[in-house]
């Protein structure tokens, strides 16, 4: 769906991107993730036609960005990082406007205004200003917007800054439920929660270059059809850290990383498995485990690793 | 249609603007009926010889239309220079430049819907200016042509306004440009003009002292030199219209040029802007 190839971009002679690479299949909920000014806004704005690169090429849905901008916009639903609204229409002006905009006429336009309305549930709002909404409606009402010609892929900038968390959480199942409907969706965000919760693969970039991981790698798999071989253990226990640490010093595979009262992060090696025997080491060692949690070199421990020294 | 016309007409006509300068443009308008008829009818003790009714018909209608030039050249820029920079500044424009819309419906959008609220303002004040009728002197045909006329320098002035809202990123600064460019084409150029008038008519004065007044008489009209200035003058175009057939045949298609070249040039640079703002928004 997306393929970019050494992507460039400069701005008065500063790298916004530089050569960065990526493929996203058809049919995924992909993620992009880097501190500010990595270039995730200017790549997103390069793949929705609104700015040229310098170099390098993309296409999306299988059109050159360059060369058929047209059939790209056809295809593609953009939604800035600050979407900005028409305050004085009513919603479905707002949504009637955009139908026409994306040459929607007659029947084809109020079809597509009536479904984005009732998709958004804004349908009992139709008729107010788009200034009376709050900024979770104001959301909602700029996704139905980018739905209205019925892309087949997604490109979101931030889409959940500024949202409360009950928006949050609606957004995200509003994107799960379009990717289920076959929407590509390809999305930046800062909220790694939110991406671990719905994305199938995130890809991380950096100064304009995709960052590699240790594993030599710039694109992480998540969910369950993720099997790593290195996991990320927290432990709490009752009492006596120390007791806990020593055990896992014994523990072959396991490592300390830190710890912080009655709490410990430590690593272990070959999968689940051996992190379930890792637990049962610790019970037979006499440590009062309270909470033993095992996850999958999470996107924040890759995020950690990757960008730990750089403040954003 | 284009959308846009659409979008842009119910967003303009809800603003409070939509009715309240079109009021406040009649009651200017008739404020200066009503002074000029004041000033023009009083007896004066002094001097006061009579004025026929054509006189005073042909007088208040051209008052009329310097007064309506003068009020629509100031508004003109309200409509215009912020019409761009509004939907960067709410940050819409990127919506727009990613939906189907092509940069000239964009701008063709925008300069119908500024154009049209002047055309609103020139037609409501068509009875105003008909007022000249009652007195005679004046005829529709002169009516229409000073519309016309001013609507085609409107229409320059918009297409101006519109390259300064895509080219700045905030409205006030396209404003400010926009009015800086109407000031040098009304008052500046009239400036020039002045000085340069100035200076051949004294060249005359110095030749009329050599040569026969006979010589002097075939150079009465400035030579072109002089003129020039005045052919990107709003008000130099609306007084030609009204001239004689060798004024409109010597500067007057030549006026015409320069405002189109002002407004397709405006127009061309607006487009390609609009096309390039994706980069800025």
């Amino acid at each position: 769906m997306i393929s970019i190839r050494q992507l460039t971009k400069r701005y008065d002679g500063v790298a916004a991107l530089d050569g960065f690479t990526l493929e996203v299949p058809a049919g995924e909920l992909f993620g992009l993730v880097g501190p500010n000014g990595a270039g995730k806004t200017t790549l997103i704005r390069i793949l929705a036609t609104l700015a040229r690169a310098d170099s390098g090429e993309a296409t999306v849905a299988g059109h050159d960005i360059a060369s058929a901008p047209y059939l790209v916009r056809a295809a593609t639903g953009y939604m800035p990082d600050v979407p900005g609204v028409y305050q004085d229409l009513t919603v479905e002006e707002f949504l009637a406007f955009f139908a026409e905009a994306f040459r929607l006429h007659g029947a084809k336009k109020r079809a597509a205004v009536s479904h984005a309305l009732s998709w958004s549930g804004l349908e009992d709002r139709r008729n107010t200003y788009v200034e009376q909404l709050s900024l979770g409606w104001k959301q909602r009402l700029v996704l139905a917007r980018t739905l209205l010609h019925e892309p087949t892929l997604l490109l979101l900038d931030e889409p959940a800054t500024g949202l409360d968390p009950m928006a949050r959480i609606h957004l995200r199942e509003q994107l799960r439920s379009l990717n289920q409907q076959g929407v590509t969706v390809f999305l930046s965000s800062h909220i790694l929660g939110d991406l671990e919760d719905i994305c199938s693969r995130v890809a991380f970039i950096a100064d304009g270059r995709n960052a590699v991981g240790a594993d030599g790698s710039s694109v992480l798999t998540l969910g369950p059809t993720a099997h790593p071989d290195v996991l990320t253990c927290e432990i709490d226990v009752v009492e006596n850290p120390e007791t806990a640490a020593a055990a896992l010093a014994t523990f072959t595979g396991a490592r300390l990383l830190d710890s912080r009262g009655n709490s410990l992060r430590a690593e272990i090696s070959g999968g689940a498995p051996r992190a379930a025997e890792l637990l049962h080491h610790l019970v037979s060692a006499d440590v009062r485990v309270l909470r033993f949690d095992p996850r999958g070199g999470g996107l924040e421990d890759r995020y950690r690793n990757l960008f730990g020294g750089k403040p954003s | 249609m284009n959308p846009m016309i659409g979008k842009e007409l119910r967003q303009r006509m809800r603003e409070r603007r939509g009715w309240l300068l079109p009021t406040l443009y009649l009651f200017t308008l008739g404020a200066v009926v009503v002074f000029f008829y004041y000033f023009t009818t009083t007896e004066r003790p002094s001097n006061w010889r009579g004025m026929q009714g054509f006189e005073i018909g042909t007088g208040l209608f051209f008052t009329l239309i310097y007064a309506q030039l003068s009020i629509l050249l100031l508004l003109a820029p309200v409509f215009s220079a912020g019409a761009i920079t509004i939907e960067k500044e709410q940050r819409t424009l990127p919506g727009l430049l990613t939906s189907l819309l092509t940069p000239l419906q964009i701008w063709w959008g925008k300069f119908f819907a500024s154009g049209m609220f002047l055309v609103l303002l020139l037609l409501s004040s068509l009875p105003v200016l008909s007022l000249g009728f009652a007195f005679g002197g004046i005829g529709p045909g002169q009516v229409i042509l000073a519309t016309l006329t001013t609507l085609f320098v409107l229409a320059t002035i918009t297409s101006i306004g519109l390259y300064c809202s895509s080219y700045f990123r905030r409205s006030v600064h396209a404003t400010a440009v926009t009015y800086a460019i109407i000031i040098a084409i009304t008052a500046v150029s009239g400036i020039i003009f002045a000085i340069l008038m100035s200076h051949w008519e004294h060249s005359q004065a110095h030749q009329a002292a050599q040569v026969a007044a006979s010589a002097l008489s075939r150079t009465l009209v400035p030579p072109f030199w002089v003129r020039a200035p005045l052919l990107i003058n709003p008000y130099y175009l609306v007084t030609l219209s009204f001239g004689s057939y060798q004024d409109w045949s010597s500067d007057g298609f030549s006026c015409l040029m320069a405002f189109l070249l002002l407004f397709l040039f405006s127009f061309v640079l607006a487009v390609r802007h609009i096309r390039h703002s994706g980069e800025q928004s």
